[in-house]
């Protein structure tokens, strides 16, 4: 049972805020290392991450790296599964890995009493993993069947739809959940591969934040890459994706759907473009806060949705422009034409002065809440190390918000989005509102009906 | 410190004009980990944080923690109000009620509340549940009066015009959609209630049913805002880098004229023991069956809340917890399970929720659940795991003290609920006195296994045995 939030979770415009530099330090076999020391709590937040994720996947073995991560937790030298995870409750701590296209990070937080003992469980969990065959199968089959579930979720049913359609052929439209075909052949052999090849020193990017000192930082930071064996860093080649042609429609067809999920969207910006800052005020103005014209003229004005935003991505190559909303099933139709309509008026007619004033004030006086944790100021430093963006991405994020002016902002809009040019999903019934969603883009050149349960 | 907050107070009242309202200093409570010896925020340099407690003359109560680890601030108005104090006919309308809020009032027009905050940098939003409602705002803390401004005019002055109420009504209509309709664990989860409960108001949802949310009229939502939104039925809660001064003077100024309302005396009627198992069937869209059991537990306040938390976190609590090594892991039954006790100001439910794997069936995962559960009313927990579950809940508690509104949060639900601010830390000590022969004795006392509810989610397709209840 849970609370009922006025508002869905905000979506804010995806860059964020400055803040003094976090102290960086080389760790050895050429790794580095941040720290952000904070004494609100007596807690401290680490991650470590490698410079390389599930884009690195071989063809056909999507989900490899995920598993490889999720398999470290699994059994270490003189350890099983049940006696590491023990071992973290008892020290007040927790651990999670993430994968994302472009990295693999071990995550967690620990109580500061215990954070010596904690380190050293994480060395031995990252630098002797045993990759048990029975772990492996064991795991393979909870994948697929967490794969399976996750079809209960049509927000992330929609995410997925997306990302294939606006990448496809990029490594970009790959899960890195893997789908069951793929995860189902995945072999030991694989997974030591994958680990030989992955973690290594040179690739690993450490950060703590919280009740830690700085010294303690680059000790227990040496201590943890130590861990892990030397190697090459992993080389990353990414092909730059390509603005998708015309206006492709790709409907998700669930049953007994009475609420709807969409997304429109195209390629946005790459943070080293001259024209990123104005995109990201652009279209915070667009979408990015209560008061967003998106959320005034659907949940405001006509009540159609609880939630409606657009955001951009950052990655390591130009990533997404996303609008989304989630209205009900009759609503769906009227709903796409009017967020078509917004984008074309966004891009026909820009932002007005007063507008900009507003969003900058918006962006320049919330920059407080991007930085009044350690974590969230240590996130920062590691987002801009591990995705390659300007050195002064997040540190000079009040100057990059003051200098967007009217202009820059108009002229990004119209150099990035192009409304002609867009993938649509939706996650409904098609036998119920297809007809009338097809009906509902003007100019559609493709449309393709996918069933939700298709993997 | 309470006496020199007490003089500030006694200052604040003596510089104030003749006809403003005083406030009357109610004490200060230490927010901190006392019996562990653990530092937090200024503690760090021997000075102990401390939670200010304040009455202004119309009933009006002020919690104030000074948090200076960052230039923000957080500023919540808990009203003692949420979906218990509802009828049947009317349900959802302390949620609705919620959302009209950020609408037009007297001088701020509709959308300006919103776009003020998020001009000054702020964020906002709001929570409903059983027993209560909150509003907060985040705010850079040289904007803590444009806070102060906007939520004392709402508390009193707030226009409900019927074409805001249409509009709202249908937003309210598409998160119930979201959450309940085209959600299966929030639709089980809704059944799992009202199933459980047959006289107590627990027994509808937060959000309301449909019917309801669609024939509210502006004469409910004005009775209801009359009745309840006045400053004897609210808490303000302010955490993060401010003054005291500037806050008893500014909140006075504010809010000193609203005049106190006659709240009614509550008329819940008691859930009656429940002295069998009920069950209903669902029939969902989902790819694998799930199983969610009730069994009345104890309310927040009750000294076995604290047992049977931490009996859930030997149950549930991560990877290593038993329910989850023997479904997920060892037997391979499930994908998901959790387990929750309720943290109600009435007795609730303890809830736990297991999701099958494709081609297991839940008559299969029950049967091993119930033995999990005989197994911990017949022995006691071993100290590892005792051990283990009180860290994990240091920890949870520790995590949510990181910023200024969720010390915020903490400090207006405890508040709230059991009328003690820093009740989180009395729950943390109350932690680890527990012992596994009380564990085992909450075990006995609320897992009853002939006397719970159980709502079984079956897959459209498969072959379903009893009566469905959709």
């Amino acid at each position: 049972m849970s609370t009922t939030p006025t508002k869905s979770p905000k979506k804010a415009p995806r860059a964020h805020a400055s803040h003094g530099t976090s102290p960086r330090f080389e760790l050895p076999g050429g790794a580095v290392g941040f720290v952000e020391s904070s004494t609100v709590v007596p807690l401290v937040s680490f991650a470590l991450s490698l410079r390389s994720g599930a884009l690195g996947d071989p063809e056909g073995k999507d989900g490899l790296s995920r598993l490889t991560a999720r398999m470290m937790r699994r059994g270490c030298k003189g350890m099983t599964s049940s006696e590491i995870e023990s071992a973290v409750d008892r020290l007040g701590g927790e651990i999670g890995f993430d994968v994302g296209p472009s990295t693999i990070s071990l995550h967690g937080q620990v109580i500061r009493r215990n954070l010596q003992p904690f380190c050293e469980l994480i060395a031995k969990v990252l630098g002797t993993p045993t990759f048990d065959q029975e772990e492996l199968d064991r795991l393979k089959r909870e994948t697929v069947a967490e794969l399976i579930d996750a079809r209960d979720n049509d927000r992330a049913l929609a995410g997925l739809a997306f990302r294939r359609a606006l990448f496809a052929g990029h490594p970009y439209s790959r899960s890195a959940s893997g789908r069951a075909g793929s995860v189902e052949k995945l072999t030991r052999d694989d997974v030591l591969a994958t680990y030989k090849k992955r973690f290594v020193q040179s690739d690993i990017v450490i950060g703590f934040a919280g009740a830690i000192t700085e010294d303690e930082a680059k000790t227990l930071g040496a201590l943890l890459v130590r861990s892990v064996p030397e190697g090459p860093k992993v080389e990353n080649i990414l092909p730059e994706p390509t603005r998708p042609a015309g206006r492709r429609l790709f409907f998700v067809d669930k049953p007994e759907r009475t609420q709807t999920q969409i997304l429109i969207g195209t390629l946005g910006t790459h943070a080293r473009d001259a024209d990123h800052w104005p995109l990201v005020a652009a279209t915070a103005v667009f979408g990015g806060t209560f008061t967003s014209r998106m959320m005034r003229e659907i949940r405001s004005k006509r009540g159609w949705s609880y939630g409606t935003s657009a955001r951009l991505s950052i990655e390591r190559k130009r990533h997404a422009f996303t609008m989304g909303a989630f209205p009900a099933a009759a609503d769906c139709a009227p709903c796409v034409t009017l967020e078509l309509k917004l984008l074309e008026d966004f891009v026909t007619s820009g932002i007005t002065p007063r507008e900009l004033a507003f969003i900058k004030n918006y962006m320049i006086r919330s920059h407080a809440f991007e930085i009044d944790t350690a974590p969230k100021r240590l996130g920062q430093a590691l987002e801009a190390e591990l995705l390659d963006l300007p050195a002064d991405y997040h540190t000079a994020y009040l100057e990059h918000v003051r200098a967007v002016t009217l202009e820059s902002a108009n002229a990004s809009v119209r150099e990035r989005l192009t409304p002609g040019d867009l993938v649509v999903i939706v996650v409904g019934t098609a036998s119920e509102i297809l007809d009338k969603v097809i009906a509902a883009i003007p100019g559609l050149t493709e449309h393709k009906v996918l069933p939700f349960d298709a993997d | 410190m309470s006496q020199k907050i007490a003089a500030l107070t006694a200052r604040v009242n003596e510089k104030a004009a003749e006809s403003a309202a005083k406030w009357t200093f109610e004490g200060s409570v230490p927010f901190v980990d006392l019996s562990a010896g653990a530092f937090l925020g200024e503690q760090a340099h021997g000075d102990v944080p401390h939670v200010h407690r304040f009455r202004l003359g119309n009933g009006l109560r002020l919690l104030v923690l000074v948090d200076r680890s960052a230039p923000v601030m957080s500023y919540f108005t808990w009203f003692r109000v949420g979906s218990r104090h509802e009828k049947p006919g009317k349900t959802g309308l302390a949620h609705l009620f919620e959302h009209l809020m950020f609408n037009e009032s007297e001088g701020v027009k509709a959308g300006e509340f919103d776009r003020k905050l998020e001009e000054n940098g702020a964020e906002s939003n709001a929570a409903t549940w059983l027993d209560w409602t909150y509003y907060y705002e985040s705010l850079p803390k040289d904007r803590f009066a444009l806070a102060v401004k906007l939520e004392s005019n709402r508390m009193a002055k707030l226009v409900l015009r019927d074409p805001q109420i249409v509009s709202e009504k249908e937003v309210v209509a598409n998160e119930r959609r979201m959450r309940v309709d085209d959600d299966v664990e929030g639709i089980a989860n809704e059944v799992l209630y009202k199933t459980a409960f047959t006289k107590h108001p627990y027994h509808w949802p937060t959000i309301g049913w449909m019917v309801d949310i669609e024939n509210f009229t502006p004469d409910d939502c004005v009775a209801f805002y009359k009745t309840y939104y006045a400053p004897n039925n609210a808490t303000i809660v302010i955490a993060g880098d401010v003054r005291e001064q500037d806050v008893l003077e500014r909140i006075r100024d504010a809010y000193g004229a609203i005049p106190a309302s006659t709240i009614p005396e509550e008329d819940t009627a008691p859930e009656p023991p429940q002295l069998e198992t009920r069950k209903v069937i669902l029939k969902k869209p989902t790819a694998s069956e799930k199983i969610l059991l009730g069994f009345h537990g104890p309310a927040l306040g009750d000294a076995d809340h604290a047992a049977l938390s931490l009996l859930s976190e030997v149950l549930f609590g991560g990877r290593a917890s038993r329910m989850y090594r023997e479904l997920v892991t060892t037997r391979e039954v499930c994908t998901d399970v959790r387990g929750w006790v309720s943290t109600f100001r009435d007795p609730g439910l303890y809830e736990m929720y297991f999701t099958a794997r494709a081609g297991t069936t839940g008559a299969d995962v029950l049967a091993r659940v119930d033995a999990e559960l005989v197994k911990v009313k017949e022995e006691v927990v071993t100290e590892e795991e005792l051990e283990r579950a009180k860290a994990r809940l240091e920890l949870g508690l520790v995590q949510s003290l990181e910023t200024a509104s969720g010390k915020a949060e903490q400090i207006g639900f405890y508040d709230t609920v059991l009328g003690d601010p820093a009740a989180a830390f009395r729950r943390l000590e109350a932690y680890r006195r527990v012992t596994s022969g009380e564990m085992r004795t909450a075990a006995r006392r609320y897992l009853t296994l002939d006397a719970r509810t159980i709502i079984h989610v079956l897959p459209e397709t498969a072959a379903a045995t009893g009566q469905a209840a959709e």
